[in-house]
């Protein structure tokens, strides 16, 4: 690799935290070195495949458990063309069914979060409860046929987990936990729950969700787009895990890259996570390279006298980013003090769009006040920044897709550092052909 | 031009990387017993088994130049080791930092009294033989804004008024003081390098004010410094030289 230097990055002993997140290095799948075929990315027949093997049969991630405070207060949101009411039960559950009014069809909300006592259909004021059961129809006396036989809107499979609310459009699904398996026990240390929305933002991005997905199951792009980085984290000595769908790799912050020349000032980024762990910058006497080690060590010995509680985290997970990919579309980024989220959708009807959404949540600490949920916002890619970074990926997504159109194009070409992206295509082949993988003429 | 530098025993305290390190270099190349010191182990033996190739004798080891005691006791060890000092380059710095009180100590200790030690213990041994040559190294910040009121700009503003009245007292012994200020220098793993890769727009915005649309080397910095410090420069006594490729506004008058 082209590096400038070699690193031993220290990390933690996972014999040493047997009740934490898993550190243990799986065994490197072998998945071969085939091209990933181009026309996934942009053909309609293979957005149809998708839809009816897989995005109509897993689960989903629907939104936040704590926008579902009380009894009635719901969350409303898309996937492809259906859509989708999660809503709290009185006694405490979650239960989800289709947004439409059996009557003329009208989506019963627009996407997002509320409270609704019963859901009334704006255009003729049917009303359905919690559950989907229709409970009023005005003057049902007009219609000789009665009301719907079934007397509820179709049910979704709705569950919760890690501070999420998760549906599936498949009656028969397999139940949520054995779906996520093994994130849970991975993630419950982090406490997500502890965390408070901080930024809510949806963005049409001009490329296939899988592009997307893709941008972010791989760090070999740093060094591309944002050479920046190059000062904040290790993007050469990355432990990558796969798991039966899912995925994860293990990035080492707060230090700086193999491929440059270690400075001898603080980079800047690295100055704000010593800023935002509690620690003086300017009283730092070690070695940039030291500087990982003893941010995890300051946390370590001050995160509870700073409200929090850092108990089931090792050490390494108080600095790094665990990058966690829960197939197909969810991707965590998740720090000690704040998680980051992706959440991937496809366009209704074309393949060269997609959903992007940015979830970012905030550990609260002890003791101090829930902060207010952000409005969640809603625009087109170039018309707002989302931040540096994540600004360098989107700019760059659009050109991926209109290459996947090129003639002279006909696969991605994968790379060690990208195991994740043919892992997540290995998944993909399974739920669209079979363990047999594609056939003859398939794309 | 003969530097006359051959055989001369010279100590760059920080001369590891950067300026530093090609003062070394170039003062090795010439013909100088050379001592240097750095933060980390790995760097001084990198650099000193680097320099020994020009054939002269070069020793270095590390030393905190914040722990006075510490730093006193090796500059006497390392003089005794080079078997004297007819030149020295103190350039080690703690480098800017604004927002806390804490960057007025680091600089004060590092950038100030760094030289002030490394010249208290040359200046016996030089009296002694007759003669020896300083260059203390200050900055274009000095003279002009750059990166807000920093400590490290008024720090080693400092030195370019104690270097000249050092020159004066001292010019009886044949001891000649010269300050250097070097412009932005990039080089790698310099700051400047870290500069462009974090702040672009930033690097870019003082790259268009340098009159040759680049920064400086180490070595362009390194050869003026190592002229004031050579017996060539004998008229050159309390001296303040820019060193920036004009990238300062003002006239030097």
């Amino acid at each position: 690799m082209d590096v400038k230097r070699h690193v031993d990055i220290i990390r933690v002993n996972p014999d040493d935290w047997p009740d934490g997140t898993p550190a243990h290095k799986a065994p490197d799948p072998d998945l071969g070195h085939a091209l990933i075929p181009a026309a996934r990315y942009t053909s309609a027949d293979f957005m149809k495949l998708e839809w009816d093997r897989m995005w109509s049969k897993l689960w989903l991630l629907g939104g936040r458990s704590d926008d579902l405070k009380e009894a009635g207060d719901y969350i409303c949101t898309d996937i492809g063309r259906e859509s989708v009411l999660i809503v709290r039960q009185a006694d405490g559950s979650v239960r989800a069914f289709h947004n439409v009014c059996l009557h003329r069809g009208n989506k019963l909300r627009p996407e997002g979060t509320g409270h609704a006592d019963n859901f009334q259909c704006m255009y003729h004021h049917w009303e359905y409860d919690h559950a989907g059961v229709i409970v009023r129809i005005p003057d049902l006396d007009t219609f000789p046929q009665g009301g719907p036989p079934c007397g509820r809107i179709p049910e979704v499979k709705a569950g919760e987990w890690g501070g999420f609310v998760w549906f599936s459009l498949n009656p028969d699904a397999p139940p949520l936990m054995d779906y996520l398996d093994p994130i849970p026990q991975h993630l419950d240390p982090y406490h997500f729950e502890r965390m408070a929305w901080k930024r809510d933002i949806t963005i049409e991005w001009d490329c296939n969700w899988k592009a997307s997905v893709d941008a972010f199951n791989e760090s070999y792009h740093v060094q591309g787009i944002h050479p920046q980085l190059k000062w904040y984290l290790d993007d050469i000595n990355i432990q990558y895990d796969c798991y039966e769908r899912h995925s994860r790799y293990l990035i080492p912050f707060a230090t700086v890259s193999p491929r440059v020349v270690l400075p001898s000032a603080i980079p800047p980024a690295i100055y704000e996570i010593m800023v935002k762990a509690g620690m003086d910058p300017a009283d730092y006497d070690g070695r940039v390279s030291d500087i990982r080690r003893d941010v995890q060590k300051f946390m370590r010995a001050n995160g509870k006298a700073r409200g929090r509680d850092y108990s089931e985290l090792n050490d390494d997970q108080l600095t790094d980013d665990y990058h966690y990919t829960i197939f197909p579309n969810v991707q965590l980024n998740c720090h000690a003090d704040d998680l980051m989220l992706f959440r991937q959708r496809p366009h209704p009807t074309d393949p060269d769009k997609m959903l992007y959404d940015l979830w970012m949540f905030e550990l609260v600490p002890e003791g101090e006040e829930w902060p207010e949920r952000p409005k969640r916002l809603y625009f087109k890619h170039g018309d707002k920044s989302i931040g540096q970074v994540l600004d360098q990926d989107a700019f760059n997504l659009p050109t991926v897709q209109k290459g996947m159109h090129s003639s002279a194009f006909e696969g991605l070409w994968i790379g060690d550092q990208e195991i994740r992206i043919r892992h997540f295509h290995k998944v993909l082949n399974d739920y669209i052909y079979g363990h047999n993988g594609p056939g003859e003429g398939d794309i | 031009m003969d530097l006359g530098l051959s055989g001369k025993k010279a100590l760059v305290v920080g001369g590891a990387r950067g300026i530093g390190f090609a003062v070394a270099e170039i003062l090795a190349r010439e013909g100088c017993d050379v001592a240097i010191t750095a933060r980390s182990e790995d760097s001084v033996k990198d650099a000193v088994a680097n320099l020994r190739k020009y054939g002269t004798n070069v020793i270095g080891s590390l030393v905190n130049v914040m722990k006075a005691d510490e730093y006193k006791a090796w500059l006497e060890g390392i003089i005794a080791e080079l078997g004297g000092c007819d030149i020295l380059v103190p350039i080690t710095s703690a480098g800017g930092g604004v927002g806390s009180e804490k960057y007025w100590t680091r600089a004060f200790e590092v950038d100030v009294m760094g030289p002030v030690r490394a010249v208290e213990a040359v200046l016996p041994g030089m009296t002694e033989r007759g003669g020896g040559s300083i260059v203390l190294i200050a900055t274009t910040s000095a003279k002009e804004a750059m990166g807000g009121p920093q400590p490290y700009n008024a720090m080693k503003a400092s030195l370019i008024t104690w270097g000249k009245q050092l020159g004066l007292a001292h010019g009886k012994d044949g001891i000649r003081v010269n300050i250097v200020s070097p412009g932005p220098v990039e080089f790698e793993g310099g700051n400047w390098d870290m500069i462009k890769g974090t702040m672009e727009k930033f690097y870019n915005g003082l790259i268009r004010q340098q009159p040759t649309g680049r920064f400086g080397t180490p070595e362009e910095i390194a050869r003026a410094i190592v002229f004031l410090a050579s017996p060539a420069a004998s008229w050159c006594n309390g001296s303040h030289l820019v060193v920036d490729g004009g990238f300062t506004n003002c006239t030097h008058f």
